[in-house]
Parts: structure tokens; sequence; C-alpha cells
């Protein structure tokens, strides 16, 4: 006698629960990821042990590059306007064609550039300046590691003498 | 995956009102290519998120460099880095010696531990890099220095270390 063949069931796995999470950590990630700020140049920054966090806002991020340019940078609009717009205004001409180029006009450059090019003697007041704007401001120097010493050390007799006493140095997190 | 059924055919044939209902067609839309989309998005920010923000190193400076402070001869510590990295420490007026970065974290501590009121005097040459000077006040805040200042090179530290080096 043959067997009767049992009708197969479908297996049907109810895919809603994997889909929920699935979106829920899709929403997760969207929410809480941070796109790298546009930076002028590339830094590649010194190791070290601490442990700080850099502040969330009223940053004042003083760069030097290993080519020991300075770039000045503020993350509050209205500060940066009212702080760099002369500066910029001053130096345009001195600007790469490129960097002309790209911003076209000296207040389109101050809105949109994540931080202006200051020569060194430009510094001291443009500090001051912000300072003014905006007593809250934390100072941040963002170095490269293979910047020249020198450069480090006349922006810190620099914050020095615009009574900023207390800044940051923006660090990887070395691991050992 | 993720078939969405709405309006499932209800208990049909069991009761027999009056009225019959129509039957409904079970609207089914596939919803497979909106969760693929979904987790296309899901993997991209996962992949692309950076969790880890920058670190910080904190640095106090005196006031002014108008005030002077007064320490003891004593209780100072200078640290003169030269050009090349190589770096050389004393004590007071005493002549320098040379230390290599692997024991310096060593040598900080033993100095501390001898004498908890010593403050160290950083001094880097110019021409050295930005990188010197984050590492050593690295080494500063692992080995629990709580004092440290950082001055500009001038030209009699120069003579003290080529008096060293030759």
């Amino acid at each position: 006698m043959p067997r009767i063949k049992k009708a197969r069931i479908a297996i049907r796995i109810d895919m809603t629960p994997f889909v929920d999470i699935g979106f829920l950590l899709l929403t997760f990630f969207m929410l809480t990821t941070q796109f790298k700020p546009p930076e002028e140049v590339v830094i590649e920054l010194p190791q070290s042990h601490s442990e700080f966090k850099l502040p969330e806002s009223d940053v004042m991020m003083i760069t030097l590059t290993k080519d020991d340019r300075i770039f000045l940078g503020l993350d509050a609009q209205r500060v940066k306007v009212s702080v760099l717009s002369d500066v910029v205004r001053r130096n345009w001409e001195f600007y790469s064609e490129d960097i002309r180029k790209q911003y076209q006009t000296p207040e389109a450059m101050v809105k949109l550039a994540p931080g202006v090019e200051v020569t060194i003697k430009d510094l001291p007041d443009l500090l001051i300046k912000a300072r003014i704007t905006n007593p809250k401001l934390r100072t941040v120097v963002k170095g490269d590691k293979d910047a020249n010493y020198g450069v480090i050390e006349d922006v810190m007799d620099i914050l020095q003498k615009t009574q900023i006493t207390r800044f940051n140095l923006i660090t990887n997190f070395e691991h050992n | 995956m993720g078939a969405v059924d709405s309006a499932a055919p209800r208990g049909h044939g069991k009761k027999k009102g009056k009225r019959r209902k129509p039957r409904r067609t079970g609207i089914r839309i596939d919803m497979t290519p909106f969760v693929d989309i979904a987790f296309l998005l899901l993997t991209f920010f996962m992949l692309t998120t950076t969790m880890t923000k920058p670190q910080t190193m904190e640095i106090n400076l005196p006031p002014s460099s108008d005030v002077k402070v007064e320490i003891a001869e004593s209780n100072l510590m200078t640290l003169r880095v030269k050009e090349d990295g190589s770096m050389f420490w004393n004590l007071g007026i005493e002549s320098p010696n040379k230390v290599e970065f692997n024991n310096l974290r060593a040598l900080l501590r033993e100095r501390y531990e001898q004498n908890p009121k010593i403050t160290v005097l950083l001094k880097i040459d110019r021409k050295g890099k930005y990188q010197m000077m984050v590492d050593i006040i690295d080494e500063f805040n692992v080995a629990g220095m709580p004092r440290f200042s950082i001055a500009p090179m001038q030209e009699t530290d120069f003579k003290v270390l080529a008096k060293v080096s030759s």
C-alpha cells in the first residue's frame, strides 16, 4: 500500500519583527550619525592618551597645517561673520586662485568656508574680537603632527598674551 | 519577505446570515523592494557613522608671561628637546643628561616621587615638530606630573646643549 503523502505546509516565517528592528536601527543611525565636518586641509592629528572630549559648541578652532599655515574657524555663523568679514576682505587678494574661484566673493567665503587662512599678525586682534563677540568661546588648537613647533610656540604666545590661558589640543586617542 | 496582508478574508461560510457579505479580496502589497532599500540605507549609515569623537588635551598657561613665578632651584627640572627630538634633562643648574623617550615616563615618576614639589620646564627647539610637544605633555599627564610649564628655547639653552653634545 502506497503511503499517503502528507501535503506539505508552506513555511512562512513572519518577517515583521525583523523588519521592525531593521527600521528601528535605521532610524537610530540616521539620527545619530554626524558627518565629518568639511576641512580646508587634511590634518593628521598627533596621538595622546588624553580622554577629554571636544566641546560641542562655542568652539574657536585654530588649525595649524603641516606647511605652517594658520586657519581660524568658528562654529557659530553669527560670530564667524562678524569676526572674520574684515580680514577676509582685506586678504582676498592673497588667497589662491582656486579658493577665490570656489567662493567667488569674500562674503560667501566667510559664510561657507569652515575656516579661513589668517596670518600670525592678524591672529591677536581676531582672537580678542571673537572673545568679545562670544565670551563663552572655547579655544581649540588643531595642529598637524608634522607642523613646526615654532608656529605652535608663536600661537601659544599669542593665546597667552590675549589672556586665553586655557585651551585644548585635539589629538587622536592612542590605544596602549 | 515582508509581505503585508491587509484585510484577510474573514470567517466566510461559517455564519449563514441573511446578507452574504461579498468576499473581500486581500490586498497584498509586495513590501520586498521597500524593505530592501531600508536595509541598504541601514548598512550605509552603520558603516559611515563614526562613533569616536576627537579627544582633546587641556593645557593651562599662566595668565601672563610678565608674571614671574619664583621656583626654588631644587624644585626645577628642565627638559630641553633638540630639533631631532633628542631630550636632555637636568635639575636646577646641573649639567644635562640625555634621556630616551621610552625612559621618560619612568624618569618623571622617579623625580616626582623623590620630590612632589617638582616643576618641569619644557623647552623645545623651534625647528622641532608639534608631535614632540604633544608626546611629551602626554607623558607628563600619564606620569601624573601636575606642574609643568612651556618656555621658549633661548641662546643660553643652545649653549648648554652644545656643551653636552660636544
